[in-house]
C-alpha cells in the first residue's frame, strides 16, 4: 500500500507532503528523483513506476505538477496510478485548475482532501459528489465570508448519507427546482493516414457524458438506436451490467452534476472528415513544404478550430511558412502551429514555403509527422445514435437535452 | 538607487496577488512563522487556533519539523469544532511517532469521540487512534477496532477494516488471531464498502489465511461487482489466490493446458493452436510459444526466482506439476463464479480493476474464451499514459506467451507521436512478436513511415523491431533485408559529415538486425554480405566483422581494413589498426596451420581472444534474457522485473484442503444451526391467536428465557435448570457474555478477556445492541489497565409484567353533555378478525343517571350507508383486505336496555382513515343523537410481532438510514414507583429492575407491542442505568410491515432518565408519527 505521496512542483520543489502509514518516507527521496529527472531527462519523468534505490515510485505529471506516491512493497502499480490521477482530478474539480500556486494556496484543502480520499495507504473516499460534500470547495462567496467573518471551516459536520446507501455516489435527499438531464455524446477521432495518404488507422474514442440534476433516487435508462456498433465500452459504476449484457441498455441512478456515464470505442471508420496533405520536396540544402487541407467527407456541420501541429526537424536551420488562411505561428523550439479556425466553403486553405537546412546537408531525410485538430459540434461522426432516455420516480417530468459533438483526438499525418 | 521604489513595486506586487488569493490559505503556506504560532494555539477561539494548525500544516508541508508544538497542539483534540480537530488529527499523525507520550494524552479524547452520535467523529477518532501506532496502546486500539466493526454507520466499519493493517503493522503476535477475527467478520459484512477495506485488510494480515474465505466465497464473488473499485482490484486477487489453493490451475487454460498432457507432443499442440491462431503454418513459432506458456505458468506458482534457481531452463519439463493439481474451469463451480462475476469488472472504468480481473481470466479462463480480455486491455490504451505504460507491460507477457490472441489488433500497437520513448518502444516489441504473415505488409508500411522520424532513439528502436520480425517471420527476411540495406546506405549517406550520436545509434541497431537475420539462415543470405561490407567504411565494420569463416570474407575483411588505414577520420584509422593487428594471427592463421603449428603462447591467447570476440562465442552468455522473468499480472514485481518485497506467487495448487474448510465452517456453522434450530422449535405460538391477544403473558416471557440456549447451545442444560430454580423469583438474568448463567441478579460476573475471540463469543456478541453500542462505557477509559474487557450484558426477563399492563382509558361521551350516559372506551390488544384495517376498540357504557337509558348504539356519523356496506363485509372476509371493502364500522348490537349504575362492555371495530385524525361517529341513546370523536391511538394501528432477539437485529439492519429514526425525551415515572417501593415494601428489591419495568409497562400499556428484549450493563455503578436497552417489536397492521423500537437510557436509576428512543420502520410517515407517539407518552 501507499506509504507516502509528494507534489512537486514544476521546479522540483517539494510543494507538500502525505505521510500515510507509519513508515516514514524521507523527503530526500524527492532530491534523489529529481537529480534522476534532470541527468535523465524527460524519459525519466514519463516513467511511470521507478524503483529507486529504496523506495518504488509511482509517478503522473499534470500541469507541471508531479504527484509522487512511494511504496516498499507489492502492490498494483494501477492502482497507485489511478489513484494519483484520481486525487489530480478532484483538485482541478476544486481547485479550478492545477498549478503551483492554486495547490499553495489551497494547501490545507488538499491536505484534507488527500486525509479523506486516502486511510493508511488504502483509497477510502474517492467519489467526487461525496467529497464536495464533506470538504467544501473553494469558491468566492466562501472565501468573502471567511474574510468577513473570520470563520472559514470548509469541514461538513456531518457524514454524507450516501455512504452508507446502496448507491454511494448519489447524495441523499437531493432537490432540485428545475429537473433537468443532459447527455453529452462527445467523441474524438483518432486517425493515422500513412506517408502514401492511406488511412491506416480510423476509429472513434467516445464518452457519454451526463449532466443530470434531479430531484430524488431516479432511475434512467438510455438505449441506443445502434447498440451493435460498439467495439469496447467502459461504465461508471452506477451503470448495472445485467442490462446492458442482455439488452445492451445503460440502466442506472445517476450521480448529481457531471459525469461520465460510459466510454467507448468504434473502430475501422472509412473516411475522416478533413483531409490533410502534407508535402516536402528537398534540393540543395532547402526543403520546401506545402501542407493542402481541405473537408472529404462532409458531415453537414461547419468543421471548427482547424489547427495543424508539428514539429520541425532538428536539422532544419530556419523556416519560412505562409498561409492563404489562418495563421503560422513558429516557436523558438520548432513547433509549427498553423490555427486555421473554420474552413472556408470557397477555397481550400494552404501553407506553404521553404524550410533552410543546416549547412552541409543536402536534402531533408526526417520528416515531421503532423497533428490536426478540428471540432465539429452537433454531430457524432461515429453514427452512434441515442434512441431515447426513459426516468423512472421523478415527481414531474425532466427537461431532457442531447448534443453531440466530435473532435480529434489523435489524428495524425505522415507527409507524402 | 530608489530603494523606496523597490520596496513600493514589491508591495504592489503583493497587494495584488493579495486580491487574487483573498480568503484563500495562501498567506499562511508562504509565511507561516510571521506571528508567533504559540499563543494561538492556546487561543479561546477556535478561528485563531485552526489559523495556528494551518501554520503548522504549512510547515509541515515545506519539510520543516514543527514537532516541538505537539503538547500544545494535543490539547486542542478535545475542541468541538471538527475542522480544529481535523487539522490537529493531522499535525498528530505526522508526529505521533515522534513525540509518543504526549500522543498518549490524546487517547481518552479519542475513546470519547468513539462514542459520539456522529458517525463522522468516531470514524476520525477511530483514525487518529490506529494512526498513532504505538505498542502501548494496542489493546486499547483493538477493543475499538473490534467495537467499530460493527457500528451501524458504514463508513466507521469501512475505518475499523482501514485500522486493521495499522496494528497489524506493530507486529504484535498475540493480537494476530484477534485481528483475522475482525477481518473475518468485515468480510461477512453486508455492505459491499465495507468488504472491499476488508479486503485490503486480510492482504495485510493474513494474505495465506485463505480458509477464512471458505464459507464466504460465493457471497464474495456475488458482491463482487458492487464493492467499490479499489475494493475490487484486492479482492479479486483474494479470490483468485482461494481458488487456486482450493481447486488447483483449470487445466482448459492457456498457461497449463501443457502440464496436464504431461509432455505435449508437438502434434497435439499444433493441433491446439491451429484452433486458436491464424498462421498455425508457424510451427517453430508455436513451439516457442508453448514453451514460454510453460516457464510462464510455473513463474506464476513458484514466483521466477526460486523457479529459475531450481531448475534452470533445461529440466523444465522435469519438473511438471502433479496432475492432481488441476481443475477443471467448465465443470469446478467455484471456478465458474469467479469467472463470471469478474467479466463485467473488464468494463470497470478503473484501469487497475480490469487489469486485475483480465488477470484472473489470463489463468483461469479455458483458453478459448481468453480472448475477451484482449478489447478491454486494449481499451485501457486509451487512458492516461501512466497507465498506458504499465498496461502494454502486461500485454507484452500476454502477447509473447500467445501472440495469435492479439496479432488481429495489431493497429492498436501503431505508434501515436504523444507517445512517450518507452511506450513506442514497448509498442514496437509488441508489434514484432505479434506480426503473422497477413499483417507483416502492413506493419512494415508503417515501420516505413516511422523510420523517418526525427526522433533518431525511436528510429533505431524501430529499425531492431524489423530484425525481430524478420527472424519470427523467415518468409519476410528478404523484403527486411532489402530495407535495412536501403537504411544503411542511405544513412552512410547523410552522416556523411560525421555521425552525430543518434545517427551512429540508428546504423548500428540496423547492422545489428541484419546481422541476426543472416545468422538465421546464412546459406542463402552469402550474397548480402557482401553489399553490406562493401557499402561501409565506418566504425561499425567491427560490429558486424564476425563470424563468417569464408575465404571470400577474409577478402573483402582484409581489403576494408586496408581501405580504413585511409580514412579521413583517424578514429576509423585507429580502429582498423587495432583490428588488423588482432587479426593478423587470424587472417593468416590458415595459412600457418598448413605449415608449422602456432608456435607462441603470444599468438595462440591472441587467436583465442579473436575467436571470443568475432566467434560469436560471447553470445547468450546470460542465461536468460532480462524480460523472461515472469510475475502475475497487475502486480509490481511485473513492471520492474524482480520480486518487490510482499510479492506472493500463486498459492501451491490444492493446499487449501476440504478439511481445513469444513473445521472451519463446522464452528461457525455450529452456532447458526443451533440458533435455527431453536427458532424453529421455539414455543412463541405464533399461530396461536390467543398468545398474541396479551401484550406479554407468563408463556412468551419464559419462552424468551430460554432464548440464551440461542447463542451457546451447550449451556442450554444450565440455563433451562436455571429458569426452574428461578420460577418463584420475581425476574430472571442472564449474562450473555459469559459461558455461565447467573441467576443471582445484579451479580457482577467474571469478565472475559476480551483479546481471546473464540468463535462463541462472537456469536454472543453479535447479540449485542448496536445502540448500547454508543453508549457503551466499555472499559476503553482505564488507559493504564493494559487488558481491555468487554462491558458485559445481562439479559432480563420480565416475569409478572403483562399482569401489570393496563391500556388507558380515554372518554369519549361525558356524563355532563348527555343524559347520564357515560361511555369509555380503549384500545384492545386484539385484532379483528374481519378485516387487517379494523381496530378492535373496546368501549364501556356507564349509566350514571337515575333512569334506565334504552336503545343505546353507537354508528357511523352517515348511518344510511353503514348497513349496506357492512353486510357487504360480512359476506366476504375474504376480500377484506381491499381497503374499500371495509366500512368505518362495524356495528355493535344495540343495548336495548341500561340500568341505572350498570355498565355494559361491546366491542367495537373500526377503521380509521387516518392514523391521527379522529373519527366521527354518533352515540343514539334513548332516541337522541350525540355526535362523539374517536380518537386514534397509532400504537394500537400494530399489533406484537413476536421475534426473538436475533431476528430483531437482523431485521433492525435491514431497516437502517432512511427508515431509522430517533428522538430523546426524559423518563420520569420510575421514581414514583422506586418511592413507592421504599415506603412498602421491605423487600428492597432491585432498582434495575424496578426501572426495567415501568419503563415496560409504560410502553406496553401504550402501545400493541411484543417486548423482545431487556438487556442491561452490568455496570460497576449499581446505580448507573446507562446502557439499559429495551428491544419492542410490532407489526403495522394495515400491511404488516415490522416496525422496531428501541429504547437506549441514559442516567442514574434513582433519578431522572434520558431515554433516547429508536424506530426503524419502512414507512416513514408511520413511523415517524409512532416515533412522536411514544416519546409524548413516555415523558
Amino acid at each position: 500500500m501507499l506509504q507516502c505521496i509528494f507534489l512537486l512542483s514544476d521546479s522540483g520543489e517539494v510543494m507538500l507532503e502525505k505521510q500515510l502509514t507509519g513508515h516514514k518516507v524521507d523527503r530526500s527521496i524527492c532530491a534523489w528523483f529529481w537529480e534522476e529527472a534532470i541527468s535523465q531527462g524527460d524519459s525519466f519523468k514519463l516513467l511511470p513506476v521507478i524503483a529507486s534505490p529504496t523506495h518504488y515510485l509511482f509517478q503522473i505529471v499534470r500541469e507541471g505538477v508531479t504527484f509522487l506516491a512511494c511504496t516498499q512493497v507489492e502492490m498494483p502499480p494501477l492502482m497507485g496510478i489511478e489513484f494519483l490521477c484520481r486525487v489530480a482530478d478532484v483538485l482541478v474539480d476544486y481547485l479550478g485548475g492545477l498549478n503551483e500556486d492554486l495547490i499553495k494556496d489551497n494547501f490545507v484543502i488538499v491536505y484534507e482532501l488527500l486525509d479523506e480520499m486516502i486511510d493508511n495507504g488504502f483509497p477510502l473516499t474517492t467519489e467526487p459528489n461525496i467529497l464536495r460534500e464533506m470538504i467544501a470547495p473553494p469558491n468566492i462567496v466562501s472565501k468573502m465570508l471567511s474574510v468577513v467573518t473570520g470563520n472559514s471551516s470548509n469541514v461538513s459536520n456531518t457524514l454524507p448519507g450516501a455512504t452508507a446507501s446502496c448507491v454511494p455516489w448519489r447524495t441523499a435527499d437531493l432537490k432540485h427546482a428545475s429537473n433537468e438531464v443532459y447527455v453529452d455524446l462527445v467523441e474524438e477521432m483518432d486517425a493515422i493516414i500513412s506517408r502514401d495518404g492511406i488511412l491506416v488507422k480510423c476509429e472513434i474514442y467516445g464518452e457519454v457524458q451526463v449532466n443530470s440534476h434531479l430531484s430524488g433516487l431516479p432511475d434512467l435508462t438510455l438505449s441506443f438506436a445502434n447498440p451493435s456498433i460498439l467495439n469496447d465500452v467502459r461504465f461508471h459504476p452506477c451503470v448495472r451490467f445485467r442490462p446492458w449484457e442482455s439488452n445492451q441498455i445503460l440502466s442506472f441512478v445517476p450521480p448529481d452534476g457531471e459525469f461520465k456515464l460510459m466510454s467507448y470505442r468504434i473502430k475501422k471508420l472509412k473516411h475522416t472528415p478533413l483531409y490533410v496533405r502534407p508535402q516536402l520536396t528537398s534540393d540543395a540544402g532547402t526543403s520546401r513544404l506545402s501542407v493542402l487541407v481541405g473537408i472529404r467527407d462532409d458531415p453537414g456541420k461547419t468543421i471548427d478550430n482547424v489547427t495543424v501541429h508539428f514539429q520541425l526537424p532538428p536539422c532544419v536551420a530556419s523556416a519560412d511558412l505562409t498561409s492563404n488562411h489562418g495563421t503560422v505561428n513558429i516557436l523558438a523550439d520548432k513547433t509549427c502551429s498553423w490555427s486555421i479556425g473554420r474552413i472556408p466553403k470557397d477555397k481550400a486553405p494552404s501553407m506553404s514555403g521553404t524550410l533552410v537546412l543546416e549547412s552541409g546537408l543536402e536534402r531533408l531525410h526526417v520528416f515531421p509527422t503532423f497533428r490536426v485538430d478540428f471540432k465539429i459540434m452537433g454531430v457524432a461522426l461515429s453514427g452512434l445514435q441515442i434512441d431515447k432516455l426513459d426516468l423512472k420516480n421523478l415527481p414531474s417530468p425532466p427537461y431532457k437535452g442531447f448534443r453531440a459533438l466530435t473532435r480529434a483526438g489523435e489524428f495524425e499525418v505522415y507527409n507524402e | 538607487m530608489f530603494p523606496q521604489f523597490g520596496a513600493t513595486a514589491e508591495s504592489l506586487s503583493k497587494a495584488s496577488s493579495l486580491v487574487f488569493r483573498i480568503g484563500s490559505d495562501a498567506h499562511l503556506y508562504d509565511d507561516p512563522e510571521d506571528v508567533n504560532i504559540a499563543p494561538l494555539l492556546d487561543s479561546r477561539y477556535d478561528s485563531e487556533i485552526c489559523e495556528a494548525l494551518k501554520r503548522l500544516l504549512a510547515l509541515i508541508a515545506q519539510g520543516f519539523d514543527v514537532s516541538r508544538f505537539f503538547p500544545q497542539v494535543v490539547k486542542n483534540v478535545a475542541s468541538q469544532s471538527l475542522e480544529v480537530k481535523k487539522l490537529v488529527y493531522l499535525y498528530l499523525l505526522h508526529y505521533a511517532d515522534k513525540r509518543p507520550n504526549e500522543a498518549l494524552l490524546s487517547i481518552n479524547c479519542f475513546q470519547k469521540d468513539l462514542s459520539d452520535p456522529n458517525p463522522l467523529v468516531r470514524a476520525w477518532a477511530l483514525r487518529a487512534m490506529a494512526g498513532i501506532r504505538l505498542h502501548v496502546i494496542s489493546p486499547i486500539v483493538l477493543a475499538a477496532v473490534s467495537k467499530s466493526a460493527r457500528d451501524p454507520s458504514v463508513y466507521v466499519r469501512k475505518c475499523a477494516a482501514n485500522a486493521i493493517p495499522k496494528l497489524s503493522d506493530l507486529h504484535q503476535e498475540e493480537n494476530a488471531s484477534a485481528l483475522e477475527e475482525i477481518v473475518n467478520i468485515l468480510l461477512s459484512d453486508q455492505s459491499p464498502g465495507v468488504v472491499g477495506a476488508a479486503a485490503a485488510a486480510f492482504i495485510c494480515v493474513c494474505p495465506n489465511k485463505l480458509s477464512l474465505l471458505g464459507r464466504n466465497f460465493r457471497k464474495l464473488c456475488e458482491t463482487l461487482p458492487d464493492v467499490e473499485e479499489w475494493g475490487q482490484i484486492v479482492l479479486i486477487g483474494i479470490l483468485l489466490r482461494y481458488v487456486v489453493a482450493r481447486h488447483g490451475l483449470p487445466r482448459e487454460s492457456i498457461l497449463f493446458s501443457s502440464h496436464s498432457t504431461r509432455g505435449p507432443s508437438s502434434e497435439e499442440d499444433g493441433v491446439d493452436h491451429a484452433v486458436l491462431g491464424n498462421d498455425s503454418s508457424n510451427v517453430e513459432g508455436m513451439t516457442y510459444e508453448s514453451d514460454l506458456t510453460t516457464l510462464l505458468s510455473r513463474c506464476y506458482i513458484e514466483g521466477p526466482d526460486e523457479y529459475l534457481s531450481r531448475s534452470g531452463f533445461a529440466s523444465m519439463e522435469a519438473s511438471g506439476l502433479d496432475p492432481a493439481s488441476f481443475t477443471s474451469s467448465k465443470n469446478n463451480e467455484d471456478v465458474r463464479i469467479l469467472l463470471q462475476c469478474t467479466s463485467p469488472l473488464l468494463w470497470s472504468h478503473n484501469s487497475a480493476v480490469v487489469l486485475a480481473a483480465a488477470g484472473v481470466h489470463w489463468i483461469m479462463t479455458p483458453r478459448e474464451d481468453v480472448k475477451r480480455i484482449v478489447k478491454p486491455l486494449l481499451f485501457l490504451l486509451r487512458s492516461s499514459s501512466a497507465s498506458k505504460y504499465v498496461v502494454l507491460c502486461n500485454i507484452q507477457v500476454f502477447a509473447k506467451a500467445m501472440p495469435s490472441l492479439f496479432a488481429p489488433h495489431f493497429e492498436d500497437f501503431f505508434i501515436s507521436s504523444s507517445d512517450s520513448h518507452q511506450i513506442k518502444s514497448l509498442k514496437l516489441e509488441i508489434l514484432s512478436t505479434i506480426a503473422t504473415d497477413s499483417s507483416i505488409s502492413l506493419i512494415f508500411q508503417e515501420f516505413k513511415d516511422y523510420i523517418k522520424d526525427p526522433n533518431r532513439k525511436f528510429v533505431a528502436a524501430t529499425v531492431a523491431a524489423i530484425g525481430l520480425c524478420a527472424q519470427r517471420l523467415p518468409t519476410t527476411a528478404n523484403a527486411c533485408l532489402d530495407g535495412l540495406l536501403a537504411l544503411t546506405r542511405q544513412e552512410y549517406l547523410t552522416s556523411d559529415l560525421g555521425l552525430m550520436d543518434e545517427e551512429a545509434c540508428v546504423l548500428a541497431q540496423a547492422i545489428m538486425s541484419i546481422k541476426a537475420i543472416i545468422k538465421q539462415d546464412p546459406a542463402s543470405h552469402e550474397k548480402w554480405e557482401l553489399c553490406i561490407i562493401l557499402s561501409m567504411t565506418s566504425s561499425q565494420v567491427v560490429l558486424f566483422a564476425q563470424g563468417e569463416e569464408t575465404e571470400t570474407f577474409k577478402k573483402i575483411l582484409t581489403y576494408v581494413l586496408e581501405l580504413a588505414k585511409y580514412d579521413p577520420n583517424y578514429d576509423i584509422r585507429d580502429r582498423a589498426r587495432v583490428l588488423k593487428k588482432l587479426l593478423s594471427c587470424y587472417i593468416s592463421s590458415q595459412v600457418l596451420e598448413k605449415g608449422t603449428s602456432c608456435s607462441s603462447d603470444n599468438t595462440y591467447s591472441q587467436k583465442l581472444l579473436v575467436e571470443h570476440i568475432f566467434g560469436g562465442k560471447t553470445k547468450s552468455t546470460s542465461s536468460m534474457p532480462i524480460n523472461d522473468r515472469f510475475y502475475l499480472p497487475g502486480s509490481l514485481s511485473q513492471i520492474v522485473l524482480h520480486a518487490a518485497p510482499g510479492y506472493e506467487p500463486l498459492p501451491k495448487p490444492c493446499t487449501l484442503l476440504y478439511d481445513d474448510l469444513v473445521q472451519r465452517t463446522e464452528i461457525v456453522q455450529g452456532i447458526e444451526v443451533s440458533g435455527r434450530r431453536t427458532t424453529n422449535s421455539d414455543s412463541f405460538g405464533t399461530n396461536d391467536p390467543d398468545t398474541l391477544s396479551g401484550s406479554l403473558n407468563e408463556e412468551s416471557a419464559s419462552s424468551y428465557g430460554s432464548q440464551y440456549s440461542i447463542t451457546s447451545s451447550d449451556k442450554s442444560e444450565d440455563s433451562g435448570s436455571a429458569s426452574e430454580v428461578d420460577d418463584t423469583c420475581d425476574s430472571l438474568i442472564h449474562l450473555s457474555d459469559t459461558g455461565t448463567s447467573h441467576n443471582k441478579p445484579g451479580e457482577i460476573p467474571e469478565e472475559n478477556d476480551s483479546l481471546s475471540f473464540s468463535d462463541e463469543l462472537r456469536g454472543l456478541m453479535s447479540e449485542r445492541a448496536l445502540e448500547s453500542w454508543l453508549n457503551e462505557q466499555s472499559g476503553l477509559s482505564q488507559l493504564s489497565s493494559s487488558i481491555q474487557k468487554f462491558p458485559s450484558f445481562a439479559r432480563i426477563s420480565l416475569r409478572d409484567i403483562a399482569d401489570r399492563v393496563k391500556p388507558k382509558t380515554y372518554t369519549l361521551l361525558d356524563p355532563a353533555n348527555s343524559n347520564g350516559l357515560r361511555v369509555d372506551y380503549l384500545f384492545s390488544s386484539e385484532v379483528s378478525t374481519i378485516s387487517s384495517l379494523l381496530l378492535c376498540v373496546e368501549i364501556f357504557f356507564d349509566n350514571h343517571s337515575t333512569e334506565s337509558l334504552v336503545n343505546i348504539s353507537l354508528t357511523d356519523e352517515d348511518p344510511n350507508q353503514n348497513p349496506e356496506s357492512a353486510n357487504q363485509v360480512s359476506e366476504k372476509h375474504e376480500s377484506s383486505s381491499i381497503p374499500s371493502d371495509v366500512p368505518t364500522v362495524i356495528p355493535m348490537e344495540e343495548i336495548t336496555c341500561l340500568q341505572p349504575g350498570q355498565m355494559e362492555k361491546k366491542i367495537l371495530q373500526v377503521r380509521f382513515h387516518h392514523h391521527l385524525l379522529p373519527l366521527k361517529l354518533v352515540i343514539w341513546c334513548s332516541g337522541k343523537k350525540h355526535p362523539v370523536k374517536l380518537r386514534p391511538d397509532i400504537g394500537y394501528f400494530v399489533k406484537p410481532l413476536p421475534m426473538d432477539i436475533e431476528a430483531f437485529i437482523c431485521e433492525e439492519s435491514k431497516l437502517r438510514g432512511m427508515f431509522e429514526y430517533t428522538r430523546g425525551c426524559t423518563f420520569v415515572d420510575h421514581i414514583d414507583e422506586l418511592n413507592h417501593e421504599k415506603d412498602h415494601s421491605a423487600l428492597t428489591k432491585d432498582r434495575f429492575l424496578v426501572l426495567c419495568r415501568s419503563l415496560a409497562v409504560k410502553m406496553l400499556s401504550n402501545a400493541n407491542l411484543f417486548l423482545v428484549s431487556v438487556d442491561m450493563p452490568v455496570a460497576v455503578h449499581l446505580d448507573d442505568a446507562s446502557g439499559l436497552c429495551l428491544r419492542f417489536s410490532c407489526e403495522i397492521l394495515s400491511n404488516c410491515l415490522p416496525c422496531l423500537i428501541t429504547l437506549n437510557v441514559e442516567g442514574k436509576c434513582s433519578e431522572q432518565l434520558n431515554v433516547s428512543v429508536k424506530v426503524n420502520c419502512e414507512e416513514t410517515m408511520f413511523g415517524l408519527n409512532l416515533l412522536n407517539r411514544v416519546v409524548a407518552f413516555l415523558s
